[in-house]
C-alpha cells in the first residue's frame, strides 16, 4: 500500500522523526517498508512563472525562446524544448541555483547561442507525477512568483506491506492510529469512525432489503440530490495521485479518498438509473453482469450482489456496475456504505479473478463500526465539492455486527511464552492500553480486556501476547539456548547415507545436479525404472506438467545443456525424490540416485592422447563401487524406445535399480558426441546392503595358490553364466575365481566369429596348512572337468 | 714383486677411473681380483718370495687388494649416485598434474543444506521428513490456515486431480511429526522441496528448497527461539553477524517474526537481508493436532514451541552472491565447478 507522509501528517505530527526513523518504526511494528520515494522539491528556487511570449529559436528548430514573468518584475528569458504551452500558461520555473531531484543544479547559460536564465520544468523533473511529454501546466490561478513547494508540498511515499492480519492499517488514519500508539504522539484532526453525528433511520422495505444477512449484516444508504459532478479540486486530485490513484470525477474521487483516509470502502450509484430500492442478495446462477471495468462477469449463487428491483447493480464489495455508475451527467446519487463479510468477498473476487482496492479491504475485514462514519465523511465532502442536498438521515438496514469481544490475559503465561519473567503487570497494561485496548478488570495475574472494533485480529490471549512482543521487541527478550538429546531416526540415517554417496561420487569426478521435480510430458520417455509419474492438475506450463517418476530425464536435460556449451565429457549424478502413481490410486514417493556418464574416462591431459570413451562397463563399475555386495546385471527383455541394453541391477533378491545406454537416435537429438550411459538406483535398496557393523573375518594364515585357465566359449555365453558356475563350486580348497581376459575377433581370423576366449584366475587355499602343488593340481583338474561338463566351454590345456 | 704390485695398483685405479658403468666395473674386478685376475696371480707367487721379504710383500699385497676393492665400492656408489640423479632428469614439475577421474563437486545447494544441518544437529535437532504430495489438511488446515486463505487456490498452489496438492512449504512436516510423536520434546529439522505456482524467473522457482525447524516442549519461550536462531545464523554467517527479528504474520505461529541478517555485499554498505520466518507455534495448531490424534499430548495450557523456516535457495544465493536463481537448476558445469570443495 502506498502511504503519503504528508497525508499521514494530517493525523499526527511526525516532524520529530527522520525518514529512516519512521521506516524503522514501521518495520518494528510489523509493517514491512518495501520502498521509500521522496517526491517534489524542497528548494524555494522553483517558482510559479507565467509565459508571456515565445518565438522560434534562431539556431534550433526544436527550441523556443520564451519571455517569462517570475514575479520579480523583470522579464526572464528561458530557452525551452517543450511544445505543450501557449502564451499565458503558468509553469514551474527553476531559477539558477535550484537543485532538482536527482541532484541536478540549474545554472545560467546559453543554449545554441541564446541566453537561458533558468529552466521551465515538467512534473517528472520535479519528482511529481509521470512524464507527460512537456511542461507541467499549472492552474491558471496559481500566484506568480510563489515557491512551487508551497503549492505542491514535498512528500515522502512509503510502499508498505500490510500483513493480512492487520486490515486496520490499510488507511492513513489506521496507520496514524498505530503510530500514535507506538510513539505516544497524540492523534489530531477527526477520528471519523467514532463520531458519526448523522441520524440513522431504519430503512423501509422498499428502500433497502438485506436477503443475505450473514454476508451483509449492515447496509446503509445516503441520498444526495442535485450534485454537479466535475473534476475534483486540486488538493483532492493531488492526494489521490500521490498514492498512485487516477482521479476520475469528484464523486468517485471522494469515495476513493474516504477509503484511503479511513479504510471504509464506499460505492455511489447514479440514483436515477436505479429502479426502486436496494436489494442485497445472492446472485442468480449464471447471471451476467457488466462491471465498471467494461467486462461482463458470469455470477453464481454464492456471489453477493447489490440489486435494484430489476437487476444486479454491483458485485458487493468488489465492483459497481457500468450502467449505474456515477458520470459527469449524474445529478442524484445514492451513497452506499456497508460491511460485507470477508469470506464471501474473497471467494467471489478470486473466482472472478477480479480484485479491487475495495475487495482487498473487505476480504481482510474492515471495522464495522466505521460504516456510518465513512458515509458521513463522504457526504460532507460531496456537499462541499459537488454541491447538492443530502437527506438528513442515513438509511440503515441490519445492524453493526459484534466481531470483537473481551479477552482474558493470564499474565504469567505471557511472561513464560515471551521469556520475560521480569515484565511487570503495569508494563503489560500500559502496552495494551496504548494500543487502544480497554482494561475491564484486573486481578493479581489476570486482566480482562475490551478490544477496539478495528482490531479484528485480537480474539485470544495469545493475540494479546503477540501485541506485547511486538511492542517490546525482541531486543528486550534475553536469548536462551537449550540442547536436547535427540535420538537418531530413519531420516537421519537416510540423510547420512545419501550424503556419503554424494561425497563419494563428487570425489570420483561427478558433478551433482539438482533438477526440477516437475518435468514435461515429452521428457517422460527418458525415464528409467518403468514407473508412472504423477500429473499435476494445474501445471504452469507444458514444460512442468508431471512430478518425475525418474531422475534420469533431468540428468539428460542437464547433459544436453552442457553439450550445447561444448562439453562432451559428462559425469553427473542427482540424488532426490521421485513420484510414482500406484496402480490402485494414490502415489508413492521414494529417494533415488541417478548417474549419467558419457565421454572419456579421464579428462584430456598433456600426457598422451585423448583417453578412451567410457563404455557401459565403466558405469557398472562405478555402481559396483557404491554397493558393498556383488552386483548382478540382468538384461531386461525389452528396451524402451530411448534406450539400449536396459538391464536390472540386483544384489541377491533386491532390485537396486536400472542401467541402460541411451539409444544412438536419442543421443543424436542432444548432439552427444560419445555414447551416453545412465543408471538409476533405489536409495533404500542400496542402504540395505550396508546396515549394521561389519563383522571381522580372520585373515588366512597360509598362502593361497593360483591357477589360470583359458577357455573358448560361444560368443553369446554371458559372463554371468561362467561366474555362476564358479560361485557354485564347493571344493574345500577352492576360494574363488576372477575373470582376467575376454577376447573376441569379429574378423574371425584369430578365433572363430561365433566364439570368444575367456581367461580366469582360480585361487586355492587351505586353512590348515600350506598346500602342496599336487593337491592344488588335483583340485584344479576336478573343477575344470566340472566346468567342461556344465558349460559349452573348451579348456585350453 | 713390490714394483709389480705398485704398477698393478696404478693400472687398476686407472681402469676404475675409466669405468663408466656397472659392467665395466665388474670387468675391472674380474681382471684384477678375479680367480684369474692379475692380483690373484701375483698372490699365488707369494710362496716363492724369500722369507725375510714375505712380511713386506704380504702387507703390500693386502694393501693393493684393499685399495682396489675400496676403489670398486667407491666407484659403484658414485655410478649409482649418478644414475639416481638421472632418474628425474628432464622432468618439468611445473606441468599440471594428471587428475585421474577429474574433479567433481557437490551442488552448492547441497553444501549449504549440509552446513545448516550440521550446525543444527550440534544443537540437538534431529532430521524429519514428510511427503511432498500432501493433503490440504496437513498443508493448510492443521497449520491454522483458513479454508478461504488466498494461498489455497489453483492460481498459487499445484493440485492433483484427487484433491491432494504439492506442499507449498515444508511446514507440513511439523504436522506430520507432531501427529506421529510418542512423547515430548520434539526437536526436529526438515529440509525439503516445496512448490508454488510461480513463473520461473531470476528470483523465483516453482520448485524450491526449504529448511523447517520445530521445537516443542513444556515452557518453550520466545527467548529460546531468539537464542537458537541467533546462534544458528552466526554459525552460518560468522560470529559477529547482526541478526534482527521483525514482527510479521504467519497463520501457524504467534507471535511471528521475520529474521534479517546484516550482510555486506562486495563493495557495498552492509544491509539487512531477509532470511527466514519464525514464531511461536499457534495454540490453534496444537489443538488441531490433538483433535487428529485423539489425545492431549500437546496440551495447549502447558505446551509451547517455536518453529522456523528458511529458503535454502535464497541462502545459497546470498552466501555465494549468485544473481540468478535459475543457475541452481540448470547445472551448467561452468557454474557447478565453482563450488568444487
Amino acid at each position: 500500500m502506498q502511504v503519503s507522509l504528508s497525508w499521514l501528517s494530517t493525523h499526527l505530527d511526525l516532524s520529530s522523526y527522520t525518514i529512516p526513523q519512521l521506516s524503522d518504526l514501521l518495520t518494528f511494528a510489523g509493517v514491512e517498508v518495501e520502498g521509500i520515494e521522496e517526491r517534489g522539491v524542497a528548494t524555494d528556487k522553483v517558482v510559479v512563472a507565467q509565459i508571456q511570449s515565445f518565438e522560434q529559436h534562431p539556431n534550433a528548430d526544436k527550441l523556443s525562446v520564451c519571455q517569462v514573468d517570475d514575479g520579480s518584475g523583470t522579464p526572464r528569458q528561458i530557452v525551452c524544448g517543450a511544445k505543450n504551452f501557449k502564451a499565458g500558461d503558468k509553469v514551474p520555473l527553476a531559477l539558477p541555483g535550484a537543485v532538482l531531484p536527482g541532484g541536478f543544479t540549474i545554472k545560467e547559460g546559453k543554449l545554441r547561442g541564446v541566453d537561458s536564465l533558468g529552466m521551465m520544468c515538467s512534473g517528472k523533473e520535479l519528482g511529481i507525477g509521470e512524464d507527460t511529454g512537456g511542461l507541467l501546466i499549472m492552474a491558471a490561478d496559481s500566484p506568480i512568483g510563489t515557491p512551487f513547494n508551497q503549492l505542491n508540498p514535498a512528500d515522502v511515499l512509503f510502499d508498505l506491506e500490510i500483513t493480512p492480519n492487520r486490515p486496520d492499517l490499510l488507511s492513513h488514519l489506521g496507520l496514524a492510529r498505530e503510530l500514535a500508539a507506538l510513539t505516544g504522539l497524540p492523534l489530531k484532526g477527526e477520528r471519523h469512525h467514532a463520531n458519526s453525528s448523522t441520524k440513522a433511520k431504519a430503512a423501509a422495505e422498499e428502500q433497502i432489503v438485506i436477503k443475505a444477512a450473514e454476508a451483509c449484516p449492515i447496509y446503509t444508504a445516503r441520498i444526495i440530490k442535485g450534485v454537479k459532478v466535475g473534476p475534483s479540486p486540486e488538493w483532492l486530485r493531488r492526494r489521490l495521485e500521490s498514492i498512485g490513484l487516477r482521479p476520475i470525477n469528484s464523486i468517485v474521487d471522494i469515495t476513493n479518498y474516504v477509503m484511503m483516509e479511513m479504510g471504509q470502502s464506499l460505492h455511489c450509484f447514479d440514483m436515477d438509473k436505479l429502479n426502486g430500492g436496494i436489494v442485497v442478495r445472492m446472485a442468480g446462477e449464471g447471471e451476467k453482469f457488466l462491471a465498471l471495468d467494461g467486462q461482463t462477469y458470469e455470477l453464481k449463487t454464492d456471489d453477493l450482489v447489490i440489486a435494484d428491483s430489476q437487476r444486479t447493480v454491483a458485485i458487493a464489495g468488489v465492483m459497481g456496475g457500468e450502467e449505474t455508475g456515477v458520470t459527469e451527467s449524474t445529478v442524484n446519487v445514492l451513497l452506499e456504505s456497508a460491511y460485507f463479510a470477508p469470506s464471501g468477498i474473497r471467494r467471489t473476487s478470486r473466482r472472478l479473478g477480479l480484485s479491487s482496492d475495495s475487495s482487498y479491504r473487505f476480504e481482510r475485514g474492515i471495522d464495522p463500526q466505521q460504516v456510518q462514519g465513512g458515509s458521513e465523511l463522504a457526504t460532507k465532502l460531496i456537499l462541499s465539492i459537488a454541491g447538492g442536498t443530502a437527506e438528513d438521515v442515513v438509511q440503515v438496514a441490519g445492524a453493526v455486527p459484534a466481531l470483537v469481544g473481551e479477552v482474558t490475559l493470564d499474565e504469567n503465561r505471557a511472561r513464560k511464552l515471551l521469556g520475560t519473567p521480569d515484565m511487570t503487570g503495569d508494563e503489560i497494561h500500559a502496552i495494551l492500553e496504548k494500543l487502544g485496548l480497554t482494561k475491564k478488570s484486573a486481578s493479581k495475574h489476570e486482566s480482562h480486556w475490551g478490544i477496539p472494533s478495528y482490531r479484528l485480529d485480537l480474539q485470544r490471549q495469545v493475540d494479546l501476547m503477540e501485541e506485547i512482543a511486538r511492542v517490546i521487541g525482541l531486543d528486550r527478550v534475553p536469548s536462551r539456548q537449550v540442547a536436547v538429546a535427540s535420538p537418531v531416526d530413519a531420516a537421519d540415517r537416510t540423510y547420512d547415507f545419501a550424503m556419503g554417496l554424494r561425497q563419494t561420487l563428487a570425489s570420483r569426478g561427478f558433478f551433482e545436479a539438482q533438477t526440477l521435480r516437475l518435468i514435461a510430458d515429452a521428457q517422460l520417455a527418458d525415464s528409467l525404472g518403468g514407473g508412472q509419474g504423477v500429473a499435476v492438475k494445474n501445471p504452469l506450463s507444458e514444460d512442468h506438467t508431471t512430478l518425475r517418476p525418474s531422475i534420469v530425464p533431468g540428468l539428460i536435460a542437464t547433459a544436453a545443456l552442457n553439450i550445447r556449451q561444448g562439453l562432451h565429457r559428462l559425469r553427473f549424478f542427482e540424488l532426490g525424490r521421485v513420484f510414482l502413481t500406484l496402480p490402485k490410486g494414490g502415489s508413492r514417493e521414494e529417494e533415488r540416485l541417478a548417474v549419467l556418464i558419457s565421454g572419456p574416462v579421464s579428462p584430456t591431459s598433456w600426457h598422451g592422447r585423448e583417453p578412451q570413451a567410457a563404455d557401459i562397463h565403466e558405469l557398472v563399475g562405478q555402481i559396483q563401487n557404491l554397493t558393498r555386495t556383488p552386483l548382478e546385471v540382468r538384461p531386461a527383455k525389452e528396451n524402451s524406445a530411448n534406450y539400449l541394453l536396459t538391464s536390472e541391477l540386483r544384489a541377491g533378491n533386491r532390485i537396486l535399480g536400472w542401467i541402460a545406454q541411451m539409444h544412438p537416435a536419442r543421443a543424436r537429438e542432444i548432439d552427444a558426441r560419445h555414447p551416453v550411459y545412465v543408471a538409476e538406483l533405489l536409495l533404500s535398496a542400496l542402504r540395505q546392503g550396508s546396515t549394521g557393523p561389519t563383522k571381522f573375518e580372520e585373515l588366512p594364515r597360509f598362502p593361497g595358490m593360483t591357477r589360470d585357465v583359458a577357455m573358448e566359449v560361444p560368443a553369446d555365453l554371458p559372463h554371468a553364466k561362467v561366474a555362476a558356475f564358479f560361485a557354485a563350486q564347493k571344493h574345500p580348497l577352492f576360494v574363488g575365481a576372477e575373470v582376467f581376459d575376454v577376447f573376441a575377433d569379429p574378423s574371425g581370423t584369430k578365433i572363430a566369429k561365433d566364439r570368444k576366449s575367456i581367461a580366469w584366475t582360480l585361487t586355492y587355499r587351505s586353512a590348515e596348512k600350506t598346500l602342496e602343488t599336487a593337491e592344488v593340481d588335483a583340485a584344479h583338474t576336478a573343477i575344470l572337468t566340472a566346468l567342461e561338463k556344465t558349460l559349452p566351454a573348451t579348456v585350453r590345456r | 714383486m713390490l714394483t709389480q704390485l705398485d704398477s698393478l695398483k696404478t693400472a687398476a685405479l686407472a681402469a676404475l677411473d675409466a669405468a663408466q658403468d656397472e659392467s665395466a666395473l665388474e670387468a675391472v674386478r674380474v681382471n684384477f681380483l678375479g680367480k684369474k685376475g692379475s692380483v690373484t696371480a701375483l698372490s699365488q707367487g707369494m710362496k716363492d718370495v724369500p722369507v725375510d721379504q714375505k712380511k713386506e710383500v704380504g702387507a703390500k699385497l693386502n694393501d693393493v687388494r684393499t685399495a682396489i676393492t675400496e676403489g670398486i665400492d667407491t666407484k659403484k656408489l658414485a655410478l649409482q649416485a649418478a644414475q639416481d640423479a638421472k632418474a628425474v632428469e628432464g622432468i618439468d614439475i611445473t606441468l599440471p598434474g594428471r587428475l585421474g577421474a577429474g574433479v567433481g563437486a557437490l551442488h552448492p545447494l547441497t553444501q549449504i543444506r549440509d552446513l545448516a544441518i550440521r550446525t543444527l544437529r550440534r544443537m540437538g535437532f534431529a532430521l524429519a521428513e514428510g511427503p511432498e504430495i500432501e493433503t490440504e489438511w496437513h498443508c493448510f488446515d492443521a497449520l491454522n490456515t483458513p479454508a478461504d486463505h488466498p494461498a489455497r487456490n489453483e492460481k498459487d498452489t499445484f493440485y492433483l486431480p484427487d484433491g491432494r496438492l504439492l506442499r507449498t512449504h515444508t511446514s507440513s512436516v511439523q504436522i506430520r511429526t507432531m501427529e506421529a510423536a510418542k512423547a515430548l520434546p520434539i526437536r526436529i529439522i526438515a529440509p525439503g522441496s516445496a512448490y508454488r505456482r510461480d513463473e520461473i524467473d531470476a528470483t523465483h522457482l516453482s520448485v524450491f528448497n526449504q529448511l523447517e525447524g520445530l521445537y516443542v516442549n513444556q515452557d518453550v519461550s520466545l527467548g529460546d527461539l531468539k537464542g537458537t536462531l541467533e546462534y544458528f545464523f552466526r554459525e552460518i554467517f560468522g560470529a559477529g553477524t547482526a541478526v534482527r527479528f521483525r514482527p510479521h504474520f504467519f497463520p501457524f505461529t504467534e507471535p511471528s517474526f521475520e529474521i534479517d541478517v546484516k550482510l555486506e555485499a562486495k563493495g557495498k554498505e552492509a544491509r539487512w537481508i531477509e532470511i527466514a520466518g519464525c514464531g511461536m507455534v499457534d495454540p490453534a495448531v496444537f489443538a488441531e493436532i490433538n483433535k487428529a490424534r485423539g489425545d492431549t499430548l500437546f496440551d495447549p495450557d502447558t505446551t509451547t514451541g517455536f518453529a522456523f523456516g528458511l529458503g535454502l535457495d535464497r541462502l545459497a544465493m546470498i552466501m555465494h552472491g549468485i544473481t540468478d536463481i535459475r543457475h541452481l537448476i540448470e547445472n551448467d558445469v561452468r557454474f557447478l565447478q565453482q563450488f568444487a570443495a
